[in-house]
């Protein structure tokens, strides 16, 4: 069964046809191929699939993608600025924050998120905000340290403007 | 991916959902926040012929304090109850609940009704309710009712809705401001679901308190305590312990834990919970 589906992904508008089944992070992959999205466990543990949806993170598999009609969207290909990476991508690079990186779109998009709300977290918050995002290669440490330099970034950033 | 096929109802009011389950259809699911309908459809548990989406109906998510209590409606989610001031100030307990639910993204999209219309054993909101001795507001197309949460959990992801049922909202009589309160839970990573919880909420003058232990059977269980149990001492504390094991003998048991162990943990999360609230008076 098939439905029309509107969405805005990183700015730009789409109309779809999408089967009443699909989740979410199966038409941002297999139809707009915006393949930074990861599917992992499918079942809303992992945190692969993590985008922002109306400005709020959340775990596209378990959403159906008609229960999110006319949402913005922003996947991890909606982040960097042409070639210049924004500043939680740099950090990661920077400070190890990946090795896989498959774990690697959503965790970022659970940083951003953090970093917005609270631009300086302790190291607890920053674990806690990350819980929803499971790494199995580098044992967290490098994310946090990836995290903490990307929030002084930002931080930097803000005072020069 | 999901495999059965199903049709998609998203109704703008309250009204058109409820005639959408009008018919008693067996075979209609509703769609909150999808945080626990989605997996399971994904995982083949669950195969609805209809989903009835309750994202575009307005007003089902209002917070308001009003008559010395809080109503929260259904669709309200748990980072908005998690974070919400007047919450935090009246109800700490349902703030506590609420933010220990999953983890960020799942705290974005999914809803207090749908979590307790769920009635999972390993959820927070159950326990809590149960302590705070919530009344749940249910409406059919032609009809409305109020339960206590004991009326409401029957069972293990069993409650009293019927088919053609939606829970519309949550009524919550105020605390008495200086109660002590606690909330807690083992699992054992952050963001894993719960497998024993604990919610207690003690009386500003240490007279009584509400002891909720949830994980422990297929609904949460209420332990009423008196003012001996509360002095904090380690023979009322002991006491509490093993009347916590006490009602959770014929534990739940699962690839989580035996039901032995379950046992062992109500006793060990009552005392914690009610350590907690007494340090909080």
């Amino acid at each position: 069964m098939k439905a029309k589906l509107n969405l805005t992904v990183n700015g730009r508008a789409h109309e779809l046809l999408v089967d009443t089944r699909a989740a979410l992070v199966e038409v941002l992959r297999d139809e707009l191929r915006f393949t930074g999205t990861h599917l992992g466990c499918g079942t809303g543990s992992c945190g692969a699939c993590t985008v922002m949806v109306n400005g709020e993170t959340m775990k596209s598999c378990c959403l159906l993608a008609l229960d999110v009609d006319h949402a913005e969207v922003v996947t991890i290909e909606g982040l960097a600025d042409g070639d210049r990476l924004h500043p939680v991508q740099q950090a990661f690079a920077d400070h190890q924050g990946l090795q896989c990186g498959f774990c690697t779109p959503g965790m970022i998009l659970s940083a951003v998120q953090l970093l917005a709300a609270n631009p300086d977290p302790p190291e607890a918050e920053i674990r806690h905000a990350i819980s929803g995002n499971y790494c199995r290669c580098t044992g967290y440490h490098f994310i946090v340290e990836s995290i903490r330099a990307a929030s002084a970034a930002l931080r930097k950033q803000e005072q020069k403007a | 991916m999901i495999t059965s096929e199903f049709e998609f109802f998203a109704p703008e009011s309250l009204d058109e959902a409820l005639a959408l389950l009008g018919s008693g259809d067996e075979d209609v699911k509703v769609l909150s926040g999808g945080m626990s309908l989605v997996p399971m459809m994904r995982l083949g548990l669950v195969h609805p012929q209809k989903i009835v989406s309750l994202n575009r109906v307005q007003g089902m998510d209002l917070i308001e304090i009003r008559d010395d209590a809080l109503f929260i409606g259904a669709t309200a989610r748990h980072a908005r109850i998690a974070t919400h001031g007047e919450i935090a100030a009246r109800v700490p307990v349902l703030s506590m609940a609420a933010s220990a639910i999953g983890d960020v993204q799942i705290r974005h999209r999914g809803t207090i009704g749908g979590s307790l219309a769920h009635a999972d054993p390993a959820a927070d909101y159950p326990t809590a309710m149960t302590a705070l001795g919530a009344r749940f507001h249910l409406r059919s197309a032609d009809a409305q009712r109020t339960l206590t949460a004991e009326s409401f959990f029957l069972d293990v992801m069993t409650t009293a809705l019927a088919p053609e049922e939606l829970l519309v909202g949550i009524e919550i009589p105020l605390p008495p401001a200086g109660s002590g309160y606690a909330h807690e839970r083992l699992r054992r990573v952050e963001g894993a679901y719960p497998i024993v919880l604990a919610t207690a909420l003690i009386q500003p003058d240490r007279s009584s308190a509400r002891l909720a232990l949830g994980g422990v059977a297929g609904c949460p269980c209420l332990l009423e305590l008196e003012s001996t149990h509360l002095d904090g001492g380690d023979t009322a504390l002991a006491s509490i312990a093993q009347r916590a094991r006490e009602a959770a003998s014929g534990a739940l048991a699962d690839l989580n834990g035996s039901a032995e162990y379950r046992q062992a943990m109500a006793g060990v999360y009552a005392r914690r919970a009610v350590s907690a609230a007494l340090g909080r008076l």
